[in-house]
């Protein structure tokens, strides 16, 4: 079967701006209907890639195109795009009715609809009670939200979204992630979504984009993104993981044995194509250590000292001091059935191979 | 030691004020009192006589260079503009680059009498253009018109203030972000059009204020009339500055410079009110911050 036309896709895509270049090596494909999450430190290029899909910008070499057509020759006001702005590009002449009433006006759609259609937006963004207010009269996440209606009240079939919820307090931010859910499922809108939180690109997207210095490093969907970070950077990129110098000691079957200086043994079975004797990085979340065997074999062990507890509400962070020196943070779900070590004491600390994972020296 | 903010203030702006105060509003005011004074054989005689204003504002000469002054003003201010505007907004948004700008400035550092002459060379009989008129069989004889008329001050005039205009409509345009022009095209906009949406009604008064102060500035000049007006081409700032230079009746000219004062303000008024009735200008009540 083929596989329908993506409705955007980067080939070969290269960005440069004079000498620099902010964007290489570019190959994406951005399925119709999808959240997919661009991720990243600052600076990386994510905002660049999105003002390239705009057509703000035009790629350097390469191809872009939507719905499978080449749009390099194609101007921002003719893509079926919207985008809403890193630092929202409010429209201050205007107040909040006339900037989200802004795109719809242009397209001459009826007085009556406009104002319907805006209505509704305002809602959904809760700000029909300053409608009339003017941009400078609005706080940075009432501006956010403004920024955010204007550009979803055109419906338009790709979304672009450079951090639109940066500037929002937790509680209307879980209601903003809840709403553009639900706009998405309504709409089928592909949505672009840049954030430096995590737990919303766990949470929003279908796949995540991982890309450091102008370069994507992986893209996944944001479960195996987490479980099978492919470099070093993907893997202390997203949460946090326990990180071990290792070589590899025996490669087969079974799977990878990798150690660390000290001699502690690490089981892989997700550590394919590495030869005896390979310098490899051996992560290990923090969730998949615990201090009770609860598995039938496959557990690995080894021992240290808890040094300090940290309880933040049902979950526990331990930290415990190995007999190498190496310091292990440890994650545990407080449900009571194990009792869990006190600080001080000595504890055996368990493993599943599942859930190593060796990755390249950087 | 921290002074309270009123106090900050004034010192802050104090050496402005006096110097205001003792060049400009000073010296006004004894031009003002002199408006009323009566001249008489080269004697200024203190005294109160409203002829000076009065016999300005029936004088058809004064109407008539009134009328030249305004027009060279405003087709002076309208073609700067209209040719700034898209200068500044390639500086702007565009170049991003200050390199131009210093070189538009550079103009300035050429004398302004030297620039006039240059002119005097463009456009006499013959001169450059009637010279390649001719050439290209346009005219059959050269024109004496292209000089010593308002023509050939609008033109000369529009040179020597386009620099000024283009750094007043730099500085309007800077203060609005490109983002804005972004956005405006993200919604659908073209390029012309996000400009005559979002750029022109932010920066309306910027370009206003432009439009006024190129305009003030040209109907007072009178150099460039005295060079290149002719006896048509004749403006008010000319006819003030025989008063005080040739005919030495002071209090005539102190009123007709206060008449042409009024005028100005006039023609501000105007535009302002044709500005926000036309909707390019947002005037909207500024809600106080609540304390
Ligand atoms: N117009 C430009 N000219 C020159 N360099 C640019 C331009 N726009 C972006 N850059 C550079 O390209 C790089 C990527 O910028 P970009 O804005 O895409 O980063 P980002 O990933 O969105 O970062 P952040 O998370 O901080 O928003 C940066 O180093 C930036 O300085
Ligand atoms: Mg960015």
């Amino acid at each position: 079967m083929k596989a329908p036309t993506p409705i955007i896709e980067i080939r070969d895509g290269k960005k440069s701006f004079g000498s620099f270049v902010a964007l290489e090596n570019i190959n994406l494909s951005i399925h119709e209907g999808e959240i997919l999450t661009l991720l990243g430190p600052s600076g990386c290029g994510k905002t660049t890639l999105m003002r390239l899909i705009a057509g703000f910008e035009g790629l350097t070499s390469g191809t872009l195109r939507v719905s499978g057509e080449d749009v390099a020759a194609v101007p921002p006001e003719r893509r079926p795009v919207n985008m809403v702005f890193q630092r929202y590009a409010l429209f201050p002449h205007l107040d909040v009715f006339e900037n989200v009433a802004f795109g719809l006006k242009v397209k001459g759609l009826a007085k009556s609809e406009i104002t319907e259609r805006v209505k509704r937006m305002l809602h959904i963004v809760q700000l029909e009670s300053l409608a009339n207010r003017y941009i400078d009269e609005l706080s940075g996440g009432q501006c956010q939200r403004v920024a955010l209606a204007r550009a979803l009240v055109n419906e338009p079939k790709v979304l672009l979204l450079d951090e639109p919820l940066a500037a929002l307090d937790l509680k209307i931010r879980q209601h903003m992630l809840a709403e553009m859910k639900r706009i998405h499922a309504e709409t089928g809108a592909t949505f672009i979504y840049v954030t430096h939180d995590q737990d919303e690109a766990m949470i929003l997207s279908d796949r995540v984009v991982l890309m450091e210095k102008g370069r994507i490093v992986q893209i996944d969907r944001p479960e195996d993104m987490y479980a099978r970070p492919k470099s070093l950077f993907a893997a202390k990129f997203l949460g946090e993981t326990n990180l071990f110098e290792t070589a590899v000691a025996d490669s087969g079957a079974q799977g990878t044995v990798a150690k660390t200086a000290s001699g502690i043994g690490f089981l892989s079975r997700n550590g394919v194509g590495h030869k005896t004797g390979d310098k490899v990085v051996v992560s290990i979340r923090p969730e998949s250590f615990s201090f009770a065997n609860n598995d039938e074999g496959s557990s690995q062990k080894t021992q240290g000292q808890v040094e300090d507890v940290v309880f933040i509400g049902s979950r526990s962070f331990y930290t415990v001091r190995l007999d190498d020196q190496a310091k292990v943070r440890i994650q545990v779900q407080r449900n009571g059935r194990v009792k869990p070590p006190e600080p001080g004491s000595r504890a055996t600390i368990y493993w599943d191979a599942d859930n190593v994972v060796m990755l390249p020296q950087a | 030691m921290s002074l309270s903010k009123p106090v900050t203030g004034s010192l802050l702006s104090a050496p402005t004020v006096l110097y205001m105060a003792v060049f400009f509003i000073v010296p006004s005011l004894i031009l003002f009192a002199y408006s009323f004074w009566s001249a008489a054989s080269y004697q200024v005689v203190p005294d109160f006589v409203l002829k000076n204003y009065l016999g300005s504002l029936t004088s058809p000469l004064f109407w008539k260079v009134t009328f030249n002054a305004i027009s060279i003003g405003l087709w002076t201010a309208t073609i700067t503009l209209i040719l700034a505007i898209p200068v500044a907004y390639y500086l702007v948004y565009v170049a991003r680059s200050q390199t131009i700008l210093y070189l538009i400035l550079l103009t300035w550092f050429s004398s302004y009498l030297v620039r006039i002459y240059a002119w005097r060379t463009l456009l006499g009989t013959n001169g450059v253009l009637n010279t390649v008129l001719l050439q290209l069989g346009i005219i059959d004889h050269p024109v004496g018109a292209f000089l010593f008329s308002s023509f050939a001050v609008t033109i000369t005039l529009v040179h020597i203030y386009l620099p000024f205009c283009i750094l007043l409509v730099v500085a309007s345009l800077s203060e609005i972000k490109r983002d804005l022009i972004d956005a405006a095209r993200d919604l659908g906009t073209s390029s012309i059009g996000a400009f005559c949406k979002v750029i022109a009604p932010n920066a309306a008064n910027g370009l206003i204020g432009a439009f006024m102060l190129t305009f003030i500035l040209v109907a007072g000049d009178y150099v460039t009339p005295q060079m290149l007006g002719g006896s048509s081409g004749q403006t008010t700032g000319l006819l003030i500055a025989d008063q005080f230079r040739k005919t030495g009746n002071w209090p005539l000219g102190a009123a007709q410079a206060f008449l042409m004062f009024l005028v100005s303000l006039a023609i501000y008024f105007a535009l302002l009110t044709a500005g926000r009735m036309s909707g390019l200008v947002v005037h909207r009540p500024r809600k106080k911050k609540e304390a």
